[in-house]
């Protein structure tokens, strides 16, 4: 077990039952799937200072368990290139959400943007999914599954297997998604699984891939119910 | 382990009267009997009927307790009430397997009446097929425990597949037209409600026979995912591939899913990979199951090594045809190579088109060896993984010489060949059918011809994987 489980225990002893954005991918990093780095603060100072440490332009973000949909509440800006950007994010995020975790985070821009994720099928269990992110993602409905755990031959098997693969290779001047990289994620996922039976899903939503190099840019970790609120 | 089932040496039948229904025709039990006795059991039969002293010439027991020799196998046909009791007799008189053919149980809503069944039959250790099932075959043995009116068809073409079906009616009516297609079979099942024996069984137990070189699957759901997958993993190394076909490609439960990802899973896409990963041949139409199994049984010696096809005709329509459909299927169709040109020339009429596809147009029956020459020279190309050959409009005695030319191609090559014929069936009376009887993979359509070929080349693809990984 590469563990984590602390991670779990101690959203659940919050009562939570998802994950947020920075623990889900604390959790996703410990079993090596490649992540932003970012910062968790708490005050304007520390936000700030996170930024100036991982170098401009960064992402600032709202991070709590309770709200997965961050755009639609006004808590994601990019690009922000300066100090006093980055303070006004923090402070505009504390106003709409008194108190709410602020997230700073390198910017990774890529691209190419996929899908992977975990979900647990009745007859089959834990399997793992690879797709063909962005905004053309529904209508695109470029995904395959395997049942995990796997080896890294069938992940590789994966990326063939999807309708648009040509997008993985050297395409319109891009470099070759590193395959090596995106299939130990892929594995990892099933690991993950196989290992923690109170996920339920997992969605690494995107997965950027900054020239060949893929990278967790956001990440929801679903649990299953917290053993208090299934109480009658 | 399901050997008294499928080789049973002695069958009870319990229900089976004289009786007939509104509708003139014999009641489901009776019919279970008169299948049983027309396609020539070899074992014994008792049919259980207290009111009857005998039926069809057999001696009739009033209580299963009260035959005087083993039950290997008992068919129970009675109303499902009373289907708990009759299993318990049969548990007491030491019956080991049973087909439960009534209905009126999970598949309509009676769950609890289907768990005291099974409690039942677990008490006296009976492994049992149904309830709500049409039955099995075993056709090499000449074990017909069917109620399916398909059973009309006597004898049953023995051949290398065997059926497995959660379809009971759709089963029968398939492996009815098949038959009639010349395609034969090892062994049918329908599974029905599967409160004991599940689909993945089945499998587990057709793979170790040897009679059986294909199975072919008609899925509705999969009962036991890790049982499933060990069976097809099992299947893989006996080499005996599992085509299925299934249906419910809608994505149940998707709505519910809290994340992205299991918005997008649902039962079908998840059910492709499983076919993708251990390797089941899934089929997209169900006319397709019998004719792809067939001819992975005909083939599986001969798998293509990769993806390039040769393709050869008398007709340049045809030849552009097959080219599109091979680049649907993800085949290749890869130009010959100047020193295969020039030899196919010496073959061909000058006005010939040598590329690939070959198309040596209808002038070649001036030669009597042209064809078979072309065709034999494509098929030593090192690039050439397998050969499609596409026969339009071929009437007597044309139609024979390429029903026994295509034949003997087929039977010394170490490649594949698969063969679309397309013209009039009823002016090829003799030739056409002798590529049936020779074993020759032959489609009515060039779709299917092609999608054959790309079957036959995904599994062998899987299958070099698998040996890769296994070495690692």
């Amino acid at each position: 077990m590469r563990d984590g489980s602390d991670i779990i225990r101690e959203a659940k002893a919050r009562g939570e039952t998802t994950l947020s954005e920075h623990d889900s991918k604390r959790l996703l990093s410990k079993y090596g799937v490649p992540v932003t780095r970012e910062v968790l603060t708490g005050s304007r100072a520390e936000a700030v200072a996170a930024a100036q440490s991982l170098g401009f332009p960064v992402a600032v973000k709202g991070c709590s368990a309770a709200i997965a949909h961050k755009t639609e509440r006004g808590l994601v800006e990019l690009d922000l290139t300066d100090a006093q950007a980055v303070g006004s994010a923090f402070d505009r995020m504390r106003a709409r959400v008194p108190g709410i975790g602020v997230l700073v985070q390198e910017m990774v821009v890529g691209r190419r943007e996929l899908i992977l994720g975990l979900v647990r099928d009745p007859q089959f269990g834990p399997c793992v999914s690879l797709g063909i992110g962005g905004i053309f993602t529904e209508a695109v409905a470029d995904v395959v599954f395997r049942v995990a755990p796997f080896a890294l031959a069938e992940a590789v098997a994966m990326m063939d297997d999807l309708k648009n693969s040509a997008l993985l290779g050297p395409f319109r001047g891009l470099p070759a998604v590193d395959r090596g990289v995106l299939a130990e994620a892929l594995v990892a996922l099933g690991r993950i699984g196989a290992e923690h039976e109170d996920i339920r899903e997992i969605d690494v939503n995107p997965l950027v891939v900054c020239g060949s190099r893929p990278i967790a840019v956001d990440a929801l970790i679903v649990l299953d119910r917290p053993i208090s609120s299934v109480v009658s | 382990m399901l050997d008294a089932l499928f080789h049973p040496r002695s069958v009870a039948v319990v229900g089976a009267s004289k009786g007939v229904s509104a509708t003139g025709s014999v009641k489901l039990g009776t019919a279970a009997l008169q299948h049983l006795i027309e396609h020539r059991f070899p074992g014994r039969i008792y049919p259980i009927n207290p009111k009857e002293n005998e039926l069809f010439g057999l001696r009739a027991f009033a209580g299963i307790g009260e035959v005087p020799e083993p039950v290997d196998l008992a068919f129970l046909v009675v109303p499902a009430e009373a289907c708990v009791e009759a299993m318990a007799e049969c548990a007491a008189k030491g019956v080991k397997s049973a087909v439960v053919f009534s209905s009126g149980f999970s598949e309509t809503g009676n769950e609890q009446l289907q768990q005291r069944l099974l409690a039942a039959a677990r008490a006296g250790g009976i492994r049992f097929c149904g309830p709500n099932t049409a039955g099995f075959v075993n056709v090499t043995e000449n074990m017909v425990g069917s109620i399916s009116m398909v059973c009309a068809i006597n004898p049953f073409r023995r051949g290398p597949i065997a059926f497995v079906t959660q379809s009971g009616a759709l089963g029968g009516s398939m492996l009815g037209r098949a038959m009639e297609q010349g395609i034969g079979f090892s062994h049918w099942v329908s599974t029905g409600n599967e409160a004991d024996i599940d689909a993945a069984e089945y499998i587990d137990y057709l793979v170790e026979q040897d009679d059986v070189k294909v199975i072919a699957l008609f899925l509705e759901g999969v009962r036991n995912g890790p049982a499933f997958i060990a069976a097809a993993r099992k299947a893989v190394r006996a080499d005996k591939p599992i085509v299925v076909y299934k249906t419910g490609v809608s994505d149940v439960g998707a709505a519910a899913a809290a994340s992205h990802t299991g918005a997008m899973a649902g039962s079908d896409r998840i059910f492709e990979g499983v076919c993708r990963q251990f390797g089941l041949v899934r089929v997209d139409d169900v006319a397709d199951l019998f004719s792809t199994a067939l001819t992975f049984a005909w083939l599986g010696d001969k798998l293509p090594l990769g993806r390039r096809m040769g393709i050869v005709s008398a007709s340049g329509g045809i030849c552009g045809v097959a080219a599109d459909e091979c680049q649907r299927a993800g085949l290749e169709v890869p130009e010959l190579d100047a020193a295969a040109k020039e030899e196919i020339r010496r073959y061909v009429p000058p006005f010939a088109s040598v590329r690939n596809p070959i198309d040596v147009t209808g002038q070649i029956r001036s030669s009597a060896t042209g064809y078979q020459d072309t065709v034999r020279a494509v098929l030593r190309q090192h690039y050439i993984d397998g050969v499609i050959l596409l026969i339009t409009m071929a009437g007597e005695p044309r139609a024979s010489f390429y029903g026994r030319e295509i034949s003997a191609l087929a039977r010394e090559a170490k490649k594949p060949i698969i063969v679309a014929w397309t013209g009039a069936l009823s002016l090829a009376t003799n030739g056409y059918p002798m590529l049936q009887q020779h074993a020759v993979p032959n489609f009515l359509t060039v779709r299917e011809a092609v999608q054959a070929m790309r079957a036959l080349a995904d599994y062998r693809r899987f299958r070099s994987r698998a040996a890769a990984e296994l070495e690692t």
